[in-house]
């Protein structure tokens, strides 16, 4: 479900677009760039119609800069690369569903201690005659189903399926009937008698189709099922049919001493959608209780660190990337899907690109440089000079030896530095709630002049604080380490000094400031807990005088980590073999995600932001005037007729397929793959 | 209602109330239902109420205020061996209509089938349910399973229900020859019980269900069957379905709040406190609902509440501690009041969350739900779309055009220079589209809304990023996604439905269902300036 096959295939047609890629990569590439691309791809398929894929490949290798490297053995290193990928790939896969179900985890064993002490309250109940058919008279408030409502914060639900799929398993492995209605089950459609089929199926694999509650009794009152709860997993809530859900609930209350059957429920948005859904009389019979997922914020902070920043993984992504990344989770649906799908692209893109890119598993050994040196004895010649000629080789320029794999070992150690302090910051960050994502944004940037963003973090604390919130995520993260209380900054010291422990140079100076700080506390705590209460503001005052100065120690080893040590990757030799950073490209696949059909209204929207940004100060200008109003709507007039005339020569080269009746907002795109 | 009445009476059955009160005793059969032994027990007994049978007096005290109606219930069923017309027991939910006639036969000890139009929710089903449970008595132990066909049509229904009936009563008759004066008689009569009759009227489908259970004992012709029906709706209800003898109709009348009260008094631990609890409680709640469930649903957490003050629950209160005790539940009896079939529930459940064991960070307040942070993510073009949907909803049509000029932008009205009279008009005409809840709109006006707004907004947020001198990003507010795809997200999660197609036009309306404050939420999470856009004074 996350990753569709198209995604996968794309890998053996992406030489070309990423080919593609490099000498157009300032053009921002979105829809429209048929426009630019189509009469030569046209012109190319008249000529070349069977063999036209091979023949295009070697056009654009010719235009390539690397059309000599790829000559070579180019059938090898495309294996070895394509392994490169999968290797690093489900590394990547790997680590996010780790990282994914340890953040469930929590929230799964919560449900779980839930359900059985909602199982043990119904228990104490105890059952009788569990064969008839008709109600126990009992009270009332024995007639109702416990209910966990987890609330999953986001209105897409995506994400949700999966972790909805791992609680049935969890929750079957953990001594549990589980069963998952989805909302196909509870439609007006199938009525109830689906609810209760597929519930029984899931139960009973064997079971036949005609399924009453009874059946599912007798089921239960055997001996191997009988000491267990049944949960019963709807995931989207909101989608279900009203009227179905509301008779499916009230029957099983009925039951529901004789069958502990325990509803948890996923609610995409807030508590009103049930109110809305279910009528009061249900809602009675419901006995709920409220769980939530972690916000799909905090899960990507989860995952950016352990998949982007602590990366085992061997692949990184430039600052543009990174950016675009965050952009597209943030205002797009905010899925972890979609944010992997375009990481999987990104890395596709590289791994296909990068001539290089089979170096990248490199990373992840513990000899790194001698399989290096070992990878790079057997490399070719041109595969060499190409590397030595990449731009950030060229740049860097301090290079007296030529041996790549020295080289490839300082990016390394340089990029584990780097992490290491970009999780000092995450600490900072964790504590301020500042979005780990927007640090990592700014702290990948390669134009991040250090200088210049802590340049005001050098003025005395107090006059800086006014201005911190302009100056960046990290300079709040400073700001933080300033403010922060004693006794939390010493449990800050302490987690750095675990993320630092790799890096000795860093080491030292965390454990020199951590002792400075943990030995007048460790001594003296106590007493000084009893000071303040006796002498009240003496003792406080005396602390007060203390706290700033470890603060101001604290805060001045962050930035000396910060100076020392924040390479962003971009800037450092030879990152391009390890360094994804062609976001045009990838703007461009992920459009191109979306299947063959354009809604006119998006297309002529990003048609004019382009039309527009390409002179900013016109349109400012017109915003401003006082005729405003006027200059706009004929401003507007001028764009949508040339959006027209553009969409019509589409049309006329046979690029597009005009609107059919059923769908009368979305334009057929015929060509793919320009 | 008498639900909570039944307890002391059978020993297996406990209340959570109750349970602290009885040690239990469960019976040997109770203990071990499930084994194979007593399984085919179970089978025996299947026509008969599985519990001791009770006396008339602890049938009559244990449904308190329903004496006339049980002591008309047994004059009608007659004594034993007495055929009898259909019955039809009304009144309204929660009410004991179920449990009346389950202690009715328990005390009787005669074999009968019980349907719940409940749990039976289709016809097939139902007719299983009553065929299975004849046939598991009907049937030789040694025969094995005889009658496992499943019948579809109501015609094969009648002919094997007639079969079974009559294998049952020949059973019966065999079983009080054989075992004479040794066991008590339970004559020859099988009673067939239909629960919850007023919900086979929603079955569309099988409009001819309802005539034919109501003429069942006329079609069947056996003297031996007695039929009752239980229905929460009034006899008029079937009138139209039947062509023939109404059935006698009983009546169990809502509760009065003494009744009530006397319900609620019974099996409490300390009479004194609860009725102390309940003098308070009842009254406000009587006037809201009368149904015991609800009722009871409602005061369980209360009375934890009212209790909590005090170290030990056996004591007997007095005036001022009354009033100590008043005092401090008052806050949350006007809450649950107020929310009473909705949030108590779930209050409920947190408060024994927090005298339990106070942990687990679900602890969150509905008050604290109501904030102006909106909890779930969106996409900004689905909040966009949103707030178009709110705006096309509470806005008319006609007046689109004087919000929205040409090119999208939105016209500044001038408020302060209308006269008192336009302004009046202006009220009322608001207050008369606030009265008529959200109206419906078509897809197209949706999305000339939609660019109107983003388009504005759009250009604002450009501004911003120029006059930042940072400009990062060409994208400006990320509205690239398909928006029909955002739609459907946003019907999904039941934000907007689908209105059913104009039949002028024969397109699809929609209508948006949030209110106004989850709509300023929203604008307020994209800085969008709804108020201007919505028409009112």
């Amino acid at each position: 479900m996350v990753h569709s096959p198209s995604t996968t295939c794309d890998f053996h047609s992406s030489p070309i677009s990423a080919a593609n890629a490099s000498d157009v990569s300032d053009n921002n590439l979105q829809h429209f760039f048929v426009l630019h691309k189509a009469p030569a791809r046209k012109c190319e398929r008249k000529t070349s119609s069977t063999y036209g894929r091979t023949k295009r490949k070697i056009d654009m290798l010719l235009s390539s800069p690397m059309k000599v490297v790829q000559e070579e053995n180019d059938a090898i290193y495309e294996q070895v690369r394509l392994e490169a990928f999968e290797n690093t790939w489900s590394k990547i896969n790997s680590t996010v569903k780790e990282v994914l179900r340890e953040i469930n985890l929590t929230l799964f064993e919560e449900i779980h201690q839930w359900v059985f002490e909602s199982f043990s309250t119904i228990r104490c109940t105890s059952p009788v005659h569990i064969m008839k058919p008709y109600p126990i008279a009992a009270g009332a408030t024995c007639k109702t189903i416990p209910a966990a409502l987890i609330f999953t914060k986001n209105i897409e639900f995506v994400d949700d399926m999966l972790m909805f799929q791992d609680l049935k398993g969890y929750m079957q492995s953990n001594g549990c009937h589980a069963a998952f209605l989805s909302a196909l089950d509870i439609s007006t459609k199938c009525g109830i008698g689906s609810c209760l089929r597929s519930l029984y199926k899931q139960l009973v694999p064997e079971a036949s189709d005609v399924v009453d509650v009874p059946l599912i009794a007798s089921w239960y009152c055997k001996d191997e099922n009988y000491d267990k709860p049944i949960a019963v997993i709807i995931e989207d809530m909101e989608r279900c049919d009203s009227a179905v859900l509301a008779d499916f609930i009230k029957m099983l209350s009925e039951w529901v001493m004789k069958i502990p059957i325990i509803f948890i429920l996923g609610v995409t948005t807030s508590f009103d959608a049930l109110r809305k859904l279910l009528p009061s009389s249900v809602m009675h019979k419901l006995q709920l209780c409220k769980f939530t997922l972690e916000s799909p914020r905090r899960r990507m902070d989860s995952l950016i660190e352990y998949v982007l920043v602590r990366s085992s993984s061997g692949f990184f992504i430039g600052h543009k990337v990174a950016f675009f990344l965050r952009n597209h989770f943030l205002r797009h649906d905010g899925t972890i899907t979609s944010f992997l799908k375009a990481l999987k692209l990104a890395c596709i893109k590289h791994f296909s690109g990068e001539p290089l890119s089979f170096l990248c598993p490199g990373m992840l050994h513990e000899d790194c440089e001698a399989f290096w040196s070992g990878k790079c004895e057997s490399l070719s010649e041109v595969l060499r000079s190409y590397a030595f000629d990449l731009p950030s080789c060229q740049r860097g320029k301090t290079n007296g030896d030529n041996n790549l794999a020295q080289g490839l070992s300082k990016l390394k150690w340089l990029q584990k530095s780097w992490s290491s302090v970009v999780l000092c910051l995450f600490e900072v960050g964790k504590l301020s709630k500042i979005q780990l994502l927007d640090i990592f944004c700014e702290a990948i940037d390669p134009t991040l002049c250090i200088e210049r963003a802590l340049g005001q973090q050098l003025l005395p604390p107090f006059t800086a604080s006014h201005d911190s919130v302009n100056g960046g995520f990290i300079s709040q993260a400073i700001q933080k380490v300033r403010e922060l209380p004693s006794d939390s900054l010493c449990q800050l010291l302490g987690q750095w000094s675990l993320h630092t422990e790799e890096v000795i140079e860093m080491d030292k100076e965390v454990k020199a400031v951590h002792s400075m700080i943990n030995l007048p506390s460790d001594g003296h705590t106590s007493k000084e807990k009893q000071t303040v209460n006796i002498h009240g503001c003496l003792a406080s005052s005396a602390r007060k005088k203390g706290t700033p100065f470890l603060n101001d120690e604290a805060a001045m080893l962050l930035v000396s980590l910060l100076r020392k040590f924040l390479v962003p990757i971009e800037s450092v030799p030879f990152h391009e073999i390890f360094c994804f950073k062609d976001v045009a490209s990838l703007k461009y696949s992920l459009a191109q995600e979306y299947g063959d059909l354009i809604n006119l209204h998006d297309w002529y929207h990003s048609f004019k932001t382009k039309v527009l940004i390409s002179n900013p100060k016109a349109k400012r200008k017109v915003q401003h005037s006082p005729a405003s109003k006027k200059g706009k709507s004929k401003a507007l007039e001028n764009e949508v007729a040339r959006f027209c005339k553009a969409v019509t020569e589409l049309q006329i080269t046979g690029l597009v397929r005009m609107p059919s009746k059923r769908r009368p907002d979305f334009l057929q795109r015929i060509a793919f793959h320009l | 209602m008498a639900k909570d009445g039944v307890i002391p009476l059978s020993p297996g059955r406990k209340t959570r109330s109750s349970s602290q009160l009885l040690p239990s005793k469960p019976s040997p059969q109770n203990v071990y239902p499930f084994s194979s032994q007593t399984q085919s027990q179970e089978l025996f007994h299947c026509l008969y109420s599985s519990e001791e049978p009770i006396s008339l007096a602890t049938l009559i005290s244990s449904l308190p205020r329903r004496k006339p109606q049980i002591l008309e219930i047994l004059r009608l069923v007659g004594s034993l061996n007495s055929p009898m017309f259909p019955l039809l027991i009304y009144g309204g939910p929660s009410n004991g209509k179920t449990i009346s006639i389950l202690q009715i036969f328990r005390y009787l000890n005669r074999p009968f089938v019980y349907a719940g139009c409940r749990t039976c929710y289709a016809p097939r089903i139902l007719f299983d349910s009553v065929l299975r449970q004849l046939l598991l008595h009907g049937r030789n132990p040694i025969k094995g399973n005889s009658g496992t066909k499943r019948c579809e049509k109501p015609s094969e229904f009648i002919d094997l229900l007639r079969i079974a009936l009559v294998q049952a009563i020949n059973a019966l008759r065999e079983k009080n020859l054989k075992s004479g004066s040794e066991e008590v008689d339970r004559g020859e009569m099988i009673y067939l019980i239909f629960d919850n009759f007023e919900l086979l009227r929603s079955w569309d489908k099988n409009s001819n269900i309802v005539p034919l259970l109501l003429r069942i004992h006329e079609i069947l012709k056996i003297p031996e069957v007695g039929i009752i029906y239980i229905s929460s709706s009034t006899p008029d209800a079937y009138y139209l379905c039947t062509g023939s003898i109404e059935p006698i109709t009983i009546y169990f009348p809502d509760y009065t709040l003494e009744d009530l009260h006397g319900i609620f008094m019974r099996n409490q631990l300390n009479p004194k406190l609860y009725s102390s609890f309940l003098s308070v409680v009842l009254k406000p709640f009587f006037r809201v609902t009368r149904r015991v469930d609800e009722l009871s649903v409602a005061f369980q957490p209360l009375f934890q509440k009212y209790c909590k003050p005090l170290v030990d629950r056996s004591v007997v209160p007095d005036e001022a501690m009354k009033r100590k005790l008043f005092d401090n539940l008052q806050p949350y009896l006007t809450v649950s009041l107020n929310d009473l079939f909705m949030v108590l529930s779930w209050t409920s459940h947190q408060i024994k969350q927090e005298g339990d064991h106070q942990k687990k960070g679900i602890r969150k307040s509905n008050r604290k739900e109501a904030s102006n942070e909106l909890d779930f993510h969106m996409s900004m073009s689905a909040k966009y779309l949103l707030l178009s949907a709110f705006i096309a909803s509470r806005n008319s049509a006609t007046l689109d055009a004087s919000l929205f000029d040409s090119s999208g932008g939105l016209i500044n009205r001038k408020r302060n220079k209308n006269s008192q009279m336009s302004m009046d008009r202006k009220d009322s005409m608001a207050e008369e589209i606030l009265l008529k809840g959200p109206g419906s709109f078509p897809l197209e006006r949706l999305l000339a809304i939609f660019q109107c707004i983003t388009s504005v907004t759009e250009s604002m947020v450009e501004e911003e990023k120029y006059e930042n001198g940072a400009a990062i990003e060409s994208e400006s507010v990320g509205l690239t996604s398909d928006v029909l795809l955002q739609l459907s997200t946003l019907c999904n999660a039941n934000f907007i439905c689908k209105s059913g197609s104009c039949p002028l036009e024969g397109s699809t309306r929609y209508r948006c269902t949030i209110d106004e404050e989850m709509a300023v939420r929203v604008a307020k999470s994209i800085n969008f300036p709804l108020s201007s856009y919505l028409y009112r004074r």
